[in-house]
């Protein structure tokens, strides 16, 4: 027993300052993810002598991590609520990297019967519960696989605010419920009958974005419509940078918002900031 | 009657094997020395994953055995309290509240932890809060059978070896240590075993997905096999991602399977001998 | 000698750590969900709406379904798993009866998050495929992938109370004429039902506290399934949600103090399902 207090005391000892590095944890959004988590790994091989961690959770956790001081950077999909912001207390710096589009995504099968766009209406209804059958709005005998997220997901906020009417807005329809981008994209493409609301970057060949019908116009999730303001859905990717933060973490975000990050920014999918 | 039971027992007598068997079948286009020693951090991205899993096998490790580290003298000296000390009653509130403790969640302690640990101390995600959490979790378990380690010692040859003058220490040294190794040996295999497959109480408290190598302190986070093999479960069409979990899944077994199955050889060895 | 009087301060420091611990996590579990019931009121546990961001703490969805899924769990793990016990130790020879039981403990090996892996990427899927589920997950796949998991449990705690049915009373069964199934109903399964509860209780106990793989394919809609035997459809268990909702609630919240109440509900299933086990246990 003496001996195991003794090796216990030693580890710990010996496992703390090894080698001086300075460590940037950031937490947040899955949509912002992709982004950092590149730009996190080019920068370490420029400043070897910084490690960067990176972990999901979506917005509400990082937003939630930066108010709790357990993250030194925070990555959100939407805006900070008025209660978040009561608790940021102004200390923290929104700054907005990038702008994607959200996108009303299907599965193929969905796709393919021929529903290629609906209309605001539609969606709300669809999300509401008062419209259950594809063939209700034109597509397949199927039942609808209604995907909500997680309350405090950025991808939520934006999409209940535009198509419900309320970012907090209840989906009496919801059939799931999915946290990350990512599970929402294999929910989506093992379904036959399903909808739900996705970045624009996740879409593929089994997970198709649908034009949305605003009074009569149809605008499609491109990034093209997000740069001329006229998709609905769109949103800035937002960094939370405490405006206490370490030199190093500060320069992290210059250089998201350098050329090199930037492009990062381009080839994962999203909307640079001009 | 004989043949009803038969059949209801075929699918539970074969469901193990068949479990391994697909585990196996779903990493082999995954698993080779890469898998384990390949390049680091080519992690996320919308479509891509990382490959290398030394990190996290060793970030698993460490937790572990920092765990076991912390767990071991208390559960050392409440089962020395339980045999010198303890009164009868004592005895008996002392194995039910193990049995309790033993008894609540996972993820209840996790939360604790997360309040206390990661809050009210400020200590942050951390291998150091991982560590703790993880300790208590495998506490009762490590506790309760080192006590029936030693109660499985004749009470004659410690009450001879104390009449002869030997001091405690020199009981625990000298006639216990040498009889009761091997099961509590078993015991802290098993406790090993249980640690390494933890995994909602680490979540939030203990683990990132991506970036650290080695935790260059106490205080920072890790990233661990457990929970790479939840996020890399979510990585919906991405078909290496999947394999790269199934992959990590097989890793983890072996891990878990190394130390628990030692302890079932040491446990036969024990009542052989 | 210097090291007998350290034996004792320290035996008792580790007891103390170890008792502080316990008594911090039950102060904090009370004192949080005090806080909770305070604002909320007690009847926050049968309410049916949970929206923290409206303030509604309903519980009821959530233990509802954790009830449901556990009993799905014993539903198909205890016919299994009893039955996979007496023909391994009555009928099986012992080489394929120690092969049994290093599967099963295997099987018991496999850390939760495989079980949800294996739940998420085969279970669902199938469920899918053949019940015509919009998505698979629904309890009823929560509750299968609980048998699986707790199956081991039960098994090996009912052979281990099988076997200690000494030869000799199967023996003067047998020779009184009883057949096997008189034997097996009328001598081995009472003799045997201190160690099979117990096992069936601790199993129990496991299920109810499982995460991962519950959370991964449960679906975690906070609703009571309509109508509420409706096994087929999404819900949320206790654990899921908190596992979902723990990283997000802002420390200090009340949604936290609320996820927290989560927890001592889980808390208080555990202790009961676990003393039980104890005292009828010891009497029998």
């Amino acid at each position: 027993m003496f001996k195991s207090i003794f090796v216990c005391g030693l580890l710990l000892l010996t496992s703390s300052p090894l080698y001086a590095t300075e460590r940037i944890d950031i937490v947040g959004s899955t949509t912002v993810l992709p982004v950092v988590s590149q730009a996190a790994t080019l920068y370490h091989q420029q400043h070897p002598n910084i490690t960067i961690t990176v972990s999901g959770g979506g917005s509400g956790v990082g937003i939630a991590s930066i108010i709790q001081g357990t993250a030194q950077i925070g990555m959100a999909s939407r805006n900070t609520t008025e209660e978040e912001q009561a608790k940021l207390n102004g200390k923290v710096d929104n700054i907005i990297i990038a702008a994607d589009a959200v996108a009303v995504a299907v599965s193929k099968a969905v796709y393919e019967s021929g529903i290629h766009a609906l209309s605001v209406e539609q969606i709300a209804d669809i999300y509401r519960g008062k419209v259950r059958n594809w063939k209700d709005v034109g597509g397949l005998d199927a039942r609808i696989v209604v995907i909500d997220k997680e309350a405090s997901r950025g991808t939520r906020h934006v999409f209940a605010k535009a198509i419900l009417g309320n970012k907090h807005a209840r989906a009496a329809g919801a059939s799931i419920i999915s946290g990350s981008n990512n599970e929402e994209q294999a929910i989506i493409s093992h379904s036959n009958a399903a909808i739900g609301m996705l970045s624009n970057a996740w879409l593929n060949n089994k997970v198709r974005g649908i034009d949305v019908i605003v009074k009569g116009t149809r605008i499609s999730p491109t990034i093209d419509h997000v740069r001329d303001n006229t998709y609905p859905l769109a949103r800035g990717l937002h960094i939370l940078l405490p405006k206490h933060a370490s030199p190093a973490a500060k320069n992290f975000v210059q250089f998201l918002l350098s050329e090199q990050g930037q492009s990062i920014v381009k080839q994962v999918g999203y909307l640079p900031i001009e | 009657m004989k043949y009803m039971l038969v059949l209801l027992a075929i699918p539970a007598l074969l469901l193990p094997a068949a479990c391994l068997i697909y585990i196996v079948y779903q990493a082999l286009p995954a698993l080779d020395v890469d898998l384990i020693f390949g390049s680091d951090a080519v992690v996320i991205g919308v479509n891509s994953v990382g490959q290398a899993l030394w990190s996290q096998i060793s970030g698993s490790l460490l937790m572990m055995s920092l765990a076991c580290l912390l767990a071991m003298p208390m559960a050392a000296s409440i089962a020395l309290f339980h045999a010198f000390w303890a009164s009868h009653k004592q005895k008996k509130l002392l194995t039910s509240i193990l049995q309790v403790l033993q008894g609540i969640p996972p993820i209840v302690y996790g939360l604790c932890g997360l309040v206390v640990l990661v809050h009210l101390l400020h200590w942050g995600i951390s291998l150091a809060a991982g560590a703790v959490i993880l300790s208590i979790i495998i506490l009762p378990l490590l506790a309760s059978n080192t006590i029936h380690a030693l109660e499985r010692i004749p009470l004659e040859q410690t009450e001879s070896a104390l009449s002869l003058g030997l001091s405690k220490v020199s009981v625990i040294t000298r006639v216990w240590m040498p009889q009761a190794w091997p099961s509590f040996l078993t015991g802290l295999l098993l406790s090993m075993a249980r640690a390494l497959s933890e995994t909602a109480p680490i979540l939030f408290t203990a683990t990132v997905f991506s970036g650290i190598t080695w935790p260059d302190s106490i205080f920072s986070p890790v990233t661990s096999l457990q929970t790479h093999i939840f996020y890399l479960a979510q990585e919906g069409s991405n078909e290496q991602a999947i394999h790269t979990a199934w992959a990590s899944a097989v890793v983890l077994l072996t891990l878990v399977l190394i130390f628990s199955l030692t302890a079932l050889y040491l446990r036969r060895y024990e009542r052989i001998s | 000698m210097n090291k007998q009087r350290l034996l004792l301060p320290i035996v008792l420091l580790g007891c103390i750590a170890a008792l502080l611990g316990g008594l911090s996590l039950f102060w904090f579990l009370t004192s949080n969900a005090w806080n909770f019931f305070q604002s909320f009121g007690i009847s926050a546990l049968w309410q049916t709406e949970w929206y923290p961001y409206e303030d509604l703490y309903g519980f009821l969805p959530a233990i509802l379904g954790t009830l449901w899924a556990l009993c799905i769990a014993m539903l198909v793990a205890i016919p299994c798993g009893l039955a996979a016990a007496i023909v391994s130790s009555e009928l099986l020879p012992n080489t394929w009866q120690s092969i049994a039981r290093l599967s099963m403990e295997i099987l018991a090996g496999i850390p939760s998050v495989v079980y949800g892996l294996i739940g998420l990427w085969v279970l669902l899927p199938f469920l899918q495929e053949h019940l015509n589920l919009l998505t698979g997950h629904s309890l009823l796949a929560a509750g299968l992938i609980l048998s699986l998991m707790i199956l081991p449990t039960i098994m090996l705690m009912a052979q281990d109370a099988l076997d200690s049915v000494s030869q000799e009373q199967r023996e003067a069964a047998l020779n009184l004429g009883l057949d096997w199934n008189q034997l097996l109903i009328r001598i081995l399964l009472p003799q045997a039902w201190p160690g099979i509860r117990s096992g069936l209780l601790l199993a129990l106990g496991r299920g109810l506290g499982e995460t991962m793989a519950v959370m991964l394919v449960v679906g975690s809609l906070d609703r009571i399934p309509q109508p509420f035997y409706n096994i087929l459809e999404p819900a949320q268990t206790l654990t899921s949600r908190i596992g979902r909702e723990m990283g997000e609630a802002a420390f200090g919240s009340m949604h936290f103090a609320a996820l927290i109440t989560c927890g001592l509900v889980l808390a208080v299933f555990a202790t009961i399902i676990s003393l039980s086990a104890q005292r009828k246990g010891s009497i029998a």
